[in-house]
């Protein structure tokens, strides 16, 4: 039963400790709407992970309740709730079949055999491994194991589909094609997926909300471009995307003054004499050989080029600007575009818009 | 470098397939040696011995019983129709094969128990305490066992005590007390190393997947602890079907077992090749058993 209107699964107040004092998660509040690609990013030991388990039954709350669809979890095990979890490791039975494998939660839930072999195969095709019914999983590649896990889990219609770093023993270019896989089977389903990681970009571009969790605590909730351009401190802007940090003092709404003295405009609320944080993103940056070139109504810095990384389809230029510190801009790797060399003297310019100011 | 069709020339290069394959060869050799103690060790006191064994099981007896290398013939083969020795095979059997399950089903439970210790150290000591018998010699225990289970002895007192049982010595229970005791240890220790490498992720999706704790031990770690089961099985069941000590000094004339009967051959029956006979024919039957009990294992895990 479960209660109409309920988000899919609620957290509330949630804190998971593993002895007296580690504190894996710390009064956790969220609410995971049905049907939503979420995504909990975080590095390593965040308790990303461990919030994932929770949900799952794999591991009980120390305080707090955990509901799915308005229903209280509690202490229910694992097998009694509408979950399924899809693992890092895949943990795939090695002594079955990959059609064992898809089947074993419908065997377990007494569904009987025919329509478990009509449920079966449809998941094999849903993740289109048909052909390989038989095979057993020390004989399958890394992404074919990925599709069993997957497909394993879907198979038994869950009311929310755990996902926990599914992708990370994938190289770079299975990756991106399992990203975009996943994100069209969720919308085929339609079920909610909760997706642990802790890679920003694959959070970026898959998830429909992204919650950002740094040691224990939820830091910031929302969608992918809020997160992105509206971080709501520190961490979360030098966690998600590439960052620049100046050191700045708040002047008055809208205006801040750097270490070396230089006045910028930039989006800030905080009261005059507040010592912030400037924080620049090196694409929205851009630079000129001198300031009579930078359109009207845009920030300008005179600085030194210190270093200079080729990337491929960019290049990341390191400028000094003295006093101020020094920050990266960003440049497609275009033809019409200046190579510029260690040691030139450039002006960089940036939008008031996309500057942040963050408050210590 | 550049990159051209040329080959290089001899002096250029340090390696070529010949000198390869005599390095390859230089290597294997290598490990040959290393293996040569042993392999002159177990042909010597091994093989040899137990071709003497299947030699004389064709010999013949002089009127005292005395075994003779002439007059080659298969009379000790034949004799193992006879109705004594299948009460024997099939008593030793039956113990044997109980023995293997009462080890496997208290093993088990001790073994899984060590395993999921969650801290290396406990686990360590356990499976040191494990090992302590092993610190006195066999025959010494199994006299120990002998006191516990007499008359007088401590056992015996307490099943007085609680009217549940008397003196066990020279009984069935005696053996099987003797054999679960002292084979114990050799179903222990190979469980615990298979059920210690189960990857506890997989029990941890199978109770995901709806499996109860009873369903998900049955459907996932029982199949996966399939090696340990096998080994420890049969390190065992073949000791326990060969047993001597054991049956003789706690089990008495009563149950005589074919370790027993197979010394009595050589010893008070003077028949060396029916004895010889007997052994050989265990030893083949063991031999095929075993394989064939290992590649289904095998195919299986």
């Amino acid at each position: 039963m479960s209660i109409d209107g309920a988000p899919a699964v609620g957290l509330h107040g949630v804190t998971k400790k593993f002895g007296e004092d580690v504190v894996a998660v710390d009064d956790m509040e969220l609410e995971i709407r049905d049907g939503e690609f979420f995504s909990l990013l975080g590095p390593s030991g965040c308790g990303k992970t461990t919030t994932l388990r929770m949900i799952a039954g794999l591991e009980y709350p120390t305080d707090g309740s955990i509901r799915i669809f308005g229903e209280e979890m509690g202490l229910r095990p694992p097998n009694k709730r509408p979950v399924n979890t899809v693992f890092q490791s895949y943990a795939l039975f090695p002594h079955m079949n990959v059609e064992q494998n898809v089947g074993f939660g419908l065997r377990m839930q007494g569904v009987d055999r025919s329509t478990e072999r009509q449920r079966v195969n449809e998941a094999i095709d849903l993740v289109r491994l048909s052909g390989l019914n038989t095979r057993r999983p020390g004989a399958l590649s890394g992404g074919q194991q990925q599709r069993v896990a997957l497909a394993r889990a879907l198979v038994n219609r869950p009311k929310v589909l755990l996902l926990d770093e599914p992708l990370g023993a994938l190289d770079l270019k299975l990756r991106q094609t399992m990203q975009l896989e996943l994100k069209d089977i969720q919308a085929d389903v339609g079920i909610t997926f909760i997706y642990v990681t802790h890679d920003q970009e694959e959070a970026l571009t898959m998830s429909d909300r992204i919650g950002v969790m740094s040691e224990g605590k939820l830091v910031q909730v929302g969608v992918s471009e809020d997160i992105y351009e509206s971080p709501s401190n520190l961490f979360v802007a030098s966690f998600v995307g590439d960052m620049s940090f100046l050191p700045a003092e708040v002047v008055e709404p809208g205006s801040v003054r750097l270490a070396g003295g230089e006045l910028v405009r930039a989006k800030t609320n905080s009261s005059p004499g507040t010592s912030v944080t400037l924080a620049l993103r090196p694409e929205k940056l851009h630079l000129f050989a001198d300031a009579s070139q930078v359109p009207p109504d845009r920030n300008t810095l005179n600085g030194t080029v210190a270093r200079r990384t080729f990337y491929g389809e960019s290049l990341f230029y390191e400028v000094d600007v003295g006093a101020s510190g020094s920050f990266d801009v960003r440049v497609e790797n275009l033809p019409v575009m200046r190579r510029w060399e260690v040691g030139d003297k450039v002006v960089v310019d940036f939008h008031p818009d996309s500057t942040t100011a963050l408050a210590e | 470098m550049t990159l051209t069709d040329e080959r290089p020339s001899s002096e250029e290069v340090a390696v070529n397939p010949r000198l390869e394959r005599a390095a390859r060869r230089r290597e294997s050799w290598r490990g040959f040696l290393h293996a040569v103690p042993a392999y002159v060790y177990l042909i010597l006191f091994f093989v040899l011995p137990l071709m003497i064994v299947f030699v004389f099981s064709f010999a013949s007896r002089s009127r005292t019983g005395r075994p003779e290398l002439e007059n080659w013939n298969v009379d000790g083969w034949t004799r193992l129709t006879d109705d004594l020795v299948s009460t024997i095979v099939t008593r030793s059997l039956v113990v044997a094969t109980l023995n293997t399950v009462l080890c496997l089903i208290i093993g088990y439970q001790f073994a899984y128990w060590i395993a999921t210790r969650r801290k290396q150290s406990t686990r360590t000591i356990l499976l040191i305490l494990v090992l302590i018998p092993f610190w006195s010699n066999f025959l010494v225990r199994t006299y120990a066992w002998r006191m516990l289970l007499d008359s007088d002895g401590y056992i015996t007192q307490l099943g007085e005590l609680t009217g549940l049982w008397g003196r066990m010595l020279f009984t069935l229970p005696a053996v099987f007390i003797g054999l679960l005791y002292g084979y114990l240890p050799f179903m222990v220790l190979p469980l615990y190393a298979a059920i210690e490498r189960i990857d506890w992720s997989l029990v941890e999706a199978g109770r995901d997947l709806y499996a109860s704790g009873t369903k998900a031990f049955m459907k996932i770690t029982l199949p996966l602890s399939k090696p340990g089961i096998i080994a420890g099985s049969i390190l065992v069941f073949i000791p326990s079907l060969g047993a001597y000590v054991t049956p003789d000094i706690l089990g008495g004339a009563k149950t005589t077992l074919l370790g027993n009967f197979i010394v009595t051959q050589f010893g008070a029956a003077r028949n060396w090749p029916f004895g010889s006979a007997l052994s050989s024919a265990i030893l083949i039957v063991m031999l095929a058993a075993t394989i064939v009990y290992f590649r289904s294992g095998a195919r299986t895990v």
